[in-house]
């Protein structure tokens, strides 16, 4: 029923949209569990505040990449926490995006600046 | 979390920091937000420290992300909002308005040098904290409609030098045309009965027309009726404030009506007037009828009352001055026993504005003016930094141009940074005025006008937001305006390394002098204020105030006559003195530097003079034995009162050095006699001699004065007061004393109030409270902008030194010594200080004039505090050119000339 967009035209992506849809990709978050995710995986690097998670929340649903989870509130949470989900959508785009931090990877590889895993 | 209390102010402030952000991206995330704080809270902030810590990364996140998305909203609007509701479907994104890329590019800028964007942002925050909570502070104060109607009508009137008396008043409401209305009042106490509690009040007698002038409507019941100030008007009513019904009578919504005790008469509430109708000679908290008898008046020589007027519609100020004064001529003529031709009666008319708010003005304008200034270098100091950074990013704006992009296009992308920088300085100088303003209403002097009335309003986020816009304009210009004018031929060749151009460097030393002369300006100001604060601490009192702990007690005139009154305080004194740690103690009926103002003409050594315009005057004191030794007050000669001046002992008295100065000059007084000017008074001997006192407080010389012993004064001093000031003189800390004090006199008599408990330190401090707030503040304004000064300082000359790294190497490659190369960055430092000194001085010459009203013990040149001023600024200076130097010397030549 929709016409999707080329998932070319949103590449490249900011770093904080990539992990978030990186974090989402395991599965349904609410925002301080998306937070505690990136803490996780960037070794307590990267520690976003609500006012950029929430505005890169925005954007993203904005275009389609993540939307609102119906119906996912487990027993006892907070009833008006929303949690957000990949879309189909942006899943093709994470995707697209990771492929081209690959090729850019690779680059670095051949060039010795860092080493390829064996 | 530790503190409860500082989770729910947090979460309050969160939920209305939120309110930032767009309508729309708050009704979709605010409670998503919210949650999102809860945990990060609960998780992460077991300690205060970690609070404030995540706090200190919320609130830039926050303002950044609420004010990137507001732009986003603007500036994409519909479209956005349209996307939104329709769901999926997505046509590519537009590209971004150049607004919206002026901004982004702006904010990723500030990101990106935190340190930089941290030192502009506190300097704003500083400068327009301070200007908006200093401005909410005169906006209450000063600029405000007073609460009365047709203000600049009414009229405070009274005499030069005294009071007005009964048949003086009518004579002026009749001679006095161009006033269409003249009522009188003056100040009166009592002690109400509202509860159990015997209150110690003050309040205002008035006449007719008194409420009708001022145009103050009573907020329950009804104010006096014309005839009942009639002197045949029955029954007793009073008009009560509303602090008081709210403190005595807990807001009772049937108070109109009720009977209450006024010193030990009943009378009955007509009514309840706002807060705020106050006239500072006036009382607090009543007031009642002034009944006057025309056939009857007091004598035309008994000064009491204080008029306010309203002028005839079309009649002038002017006009009325010259009614006034004629029948003030009239009067000298019509009434020579009365009136001395060496001081003649003046009636003073002023705006009741003048009267209301002109002690303050000065002080307040001071203030106003020094954070004007704080603001200007704030500005100045911002636009330095901003003009720093633009001339390292001359490359780029060349590379801009070069690649097509308009001067304007330049000058607008700067001016957006600056205006950035602007709002994000006014939105922390709001929160730093929100609490600069609590912190000077809660250190402000309690005297100061409409005290209560202070608080960040819309007026003073007006001023805030006019200030922001000046100053975004006025240092975004500045940098904007060079850099489009930057050749970018000549930039792209040199790479935008080697030093800056010529015009530039003139610039920022411009910029750095006025800065300088700016802060010395303020230093000498706040310097001359300070010195004249401590050259009037160090002023003899005459007494010493040390441990003294004072309340005020007042007797209830219907049960005591003048031989169990003078019981009853002799009885007070006995326990209090026997109470552990207290050293002595006495009563006094009026107390220095707070204590009324009045004078009792008397005549001397048994010579009667008919007219009282032939005698002399002084101040009566009465007082207990031991007042003198409590109070330190030293004995020049003869003895002090006894227990053995008591009542039917011959009369005695003690006067004042001043007093023997004046009426017995070149002759020892002990042994003369004097009397009250008033047949029935008997002849009173002098016994002794002591030193002055300054009783009007620091600024006024002592005034003659004459003690009386209390027991006495009954018969020698016309009467014995019913309200005496207990002073008790402590081993320890007074304001300690106090309950045991209290529980004294309440062992006596339950009846009698107590009030007005205070330190004698606090008397004093408080006589001086205005001065001491302004002078601290002005201080520490001052401090800022020396402060700000020496950034400035330094930015200039770190910056001078970072450009030429190269130069510097050359000359260390070539063989200059490390002194010379100190003396080389020195060198510049010194010189902007010396031309920023030359002209804030001579600035300073011109502008603390203005302060002259303040000062004193000091003149406006005064050298001493010239010279600190100098050495200060010398000191900073040096200090801030002392660190770029140190680098200078560490440039490694060969470095220098590989990166050059």
């Amino acid at each position: 029923m929709t016409v999707r967009q080329d998932p070319e035209t949103l590449i490249p992506l900011k770093p904080v949209e990539v992990l978030v849809l990186t974090m989402l990709s395991a599965g349904e978050r609410h925002g301080y569990g998306i937070r505690q995710d990136i803490i996780k995986h960037t070794g307590g690097a990267i520690e976003l505040e609500a006012g950029n998670l929430y505005r890169t929340i925005r954007r993203l649903e904005t275009d389609g990449l993540v939307d609102e989870s119906p119906g996912a509130a487990t027993d006892g949470d907070d009833e008006r926490r929303r949690y957000y989900r990949l879309t189909p959508f942006g899943r093709r785009v994470l995707a697209a995006e990771l492929e081209r931090l690959r090729a850019l990877v690779r680059l670095g590889e051949e060039r010795r600046i860092i080493s390829s895993p064996l | 979390m530790s503190a409860p209390s500082a989770s729910v102010a947090g979460e309050r402030l969160y939920r209305s920091l939120l309110r930032l952000y767009p309508r729309r991206f708050r009704d979709r995330y605010s409670s998503d937000m919210l949650a999102f704080y809860r945990e990060r809270i609960q998780h992460d902030a077991p300690s205060r420290a970690r609070f404030a810590a995540i706090w200190v990364r919320l609130v830039p996140d926050l303002l950044l992300s609420a004010f990137a998305e507001r732009v986003t909203f603007a500036s994409a609007g519909r479209r956005v909002v349209a996307q939104q509701t329709q769901t999926a479907t997505l046509p590519p994104e537009e590209p971004m308005s150049i607004l919206q890329q002026d901004v982004r590019f702006a904010l990723r800028g500030m990101m990106h040098r935190p340190g930089f964007t941290a030192v502009i942002l506190a300097t704003l925050a500083l400068g327009i904290g301070a200007n908006a909570a200093i401005f909410s502070v005169v906006d209450a104060v000063l600029l405000r409609p007073l609460p009365f109607a047709r203000v600049d009508r009414l009229v405070d009137f009274t005499h030069d030098g005294t009071s007005v008396s009964e048949p003086e008043f009518v004579d002026y409401q009749r001679g006095v045309t161009a006033l269409s209305k003249l009522a009188a009042y003056s100040r009166v106490e009592a002690t109400l009965m509202a509860g159990d509690q015997p209150v110690r009040a003050r309040g205002t007698r008035i006449s007719a027309d008194f409420f009708e002038i001022l145009g103050v409507k009573p907020i329950m019941g009804r104010t006096f009726a014309r005839d009942e100030f009639s002197h045949l008007a029955k029954g007793s009513m009073i008009l009560i404030s509303s602090a008081l019904w709210r403190q005595q009578f807990a807001a009772d919504p049937k108070i109109v009506g009720r009977t209450i005790q006024i010193n030990g008469n009943p009378a009955t509430i007509i009514g309840v007037m706002p807060s705020g109708a106050v006239l500072p000679d006036g009382g607090d908290t009543y007031w009642t009828r002034w009944r006057m008898n025309p056939d009857s008046l007091w004598t035309r020589n008994n000064h009491y009352m204080r008029l306010v007027g309203e002028l005839k519609q079309g009649a002038t100020l002017a006009q009325a001055r010259t009614q006034v004064r004629t029948l003030n001529r009239q009067w000298m003529r019509d009434f020579p026993e009365t009136y001395f031709p060496d001081h003649p009666i003046t009636g003073q008319v002023t705006p009741i504005r003048d009267y209301l708010l002109g002690p303050t003005r000065p002080y307040m304008l001071a203030l106003l003016g020094a954070v004007f200034f704080i603001l200007l270098i704030a500005c100045v100091n911002v636009a330095n930094l901003l003009l720093v950074r633009g001339e390292s990013r001359r490359k780029e704006f060349a590379i801009r141009t070069a690649l097509g992009a308009s001067g304007n296009r330049v000058v607008r992308q700067m001016l957006t940074e600056s205006m950035l920088y602007a709002f994000f300085g006014a939105a922390l100088g709001m929160s730093v005025a929100w609490i600069g303003v609590r912190a000077l209403v809660l250190y402000a002097p309690r005297d100061l006008p409409r005290i209560d009335d202070i608080g960040v309003d819309y007026r003073v986020v007006a001023f805030t937001a006019l200030m922001t816009l000046v100053t975004g304009v006025l240092f975004g210009l500045a940098p904007a305006l060079r850099g489009k004018n930057g050749d970018s031929a000549d930039s792209l060749r040199d790479g935008g390394k080697t030093s800056a151009t010529g015009s530039s460097r003139v610039a920022r030393r411009v910029l750095v002098v006025t800065e300088v002369a700016l802060a010395v300006i303020m230093l000498t100001g706040a310097g001359l204020l300070l010195r004249s604060l401590v050259k009037l601490q160090a002023m003899e009192l005459g007494f010493s105030p040390d441990n003294a702990l004072t309340m005020q007690l007042t007797i209830p005139p219907r049960r005591y006559n003048d031989t169990t009154a003078d019981e009853f305080f002799r009885q007070v004194l006995e326990r209090v003195r026997h109470l552990p740690g207290v050293q002595s103690a006495a009563l006094d009926g009026a107390l220095p530097i707070s204590g009324d103002e009045s004078g009792w003409s008397i005549m001397l050594d048994g010579r009667v003079v008919k007219n009282i315009s032939e005698a002399p005057y002084a101040k009566p004191e009465q007082v207990t034995p031991g007042y003198f030794q409590t109070f330190g007050i030293p004995l020049v000669s003869g003895r002090a009162f006894t227990e053995a001046d008591r009542r039917g002992a011959p009369p005695v008295a003690v006067i004042n050095r001043a007093m023997a100065k004046k009426l017995w000059p070149g002759v020892d007084p002990i042994g003369h006699t004097l009397k009250m000017f008033n047949p029935s008074s008997p002849w009173v001997t002098i016994v002794g001699v002591v030193g002055d006192v300054r009783a009007r407080g620091f600024q006024q010389d002592a005034p003659e004065t004459m003690y009386f012993p209390y027991s006495q004064s009954g018969s020698s001093a016309y009467f014995q007061p019913g309200s005496m000031t207990l002073v008790v003189k402590t081993a320890g800390d007074a304001a300690s004393m106090t309950p045991a004090v209290r529980g004294v006199v309440r062992g006596i008599d339950a009846q009698v109030p107590v009030s007005r408990v205070a330190t004698m330190e606090e008397v004093v401090t408080r006589s001086i409270a205005s001065r001491r707030f302004t002078t601290i503040l002005l201080g520490g304004f001052a401090t800022i902008a020396l402060a700000l000064a020496g950034i400035g300082i330094y930015g200039v000359i770190a910056y001078g030194v970072s450009q030429r790294t190269f130069e510097i190497g050359v000359r260390v490659a070539l063989g200059a010594s490390a002194a010379s190369v100190v003396q080389l960055v020195m060198a510049e430092g010194v010189r902007m200080t010396l031309a920023g000194l030359t002209v804030g001085l001579i600035g300073a010459l011109a502008i603390d004039r203005l302060l002259r009203g303040l000062l004193v013990g000091v003149t406006t040149t005064d050298p001493t505090t010239f010279a600190v001023v100098v050495g200060v600024l010398l000191a900073v200076a040096a200090c801030a050119c002392a660190l770029p130097a140190r680098r200078a010397t560490a440039v490694s030549p060969t470095e220098a000339l590989r990166n050059g």
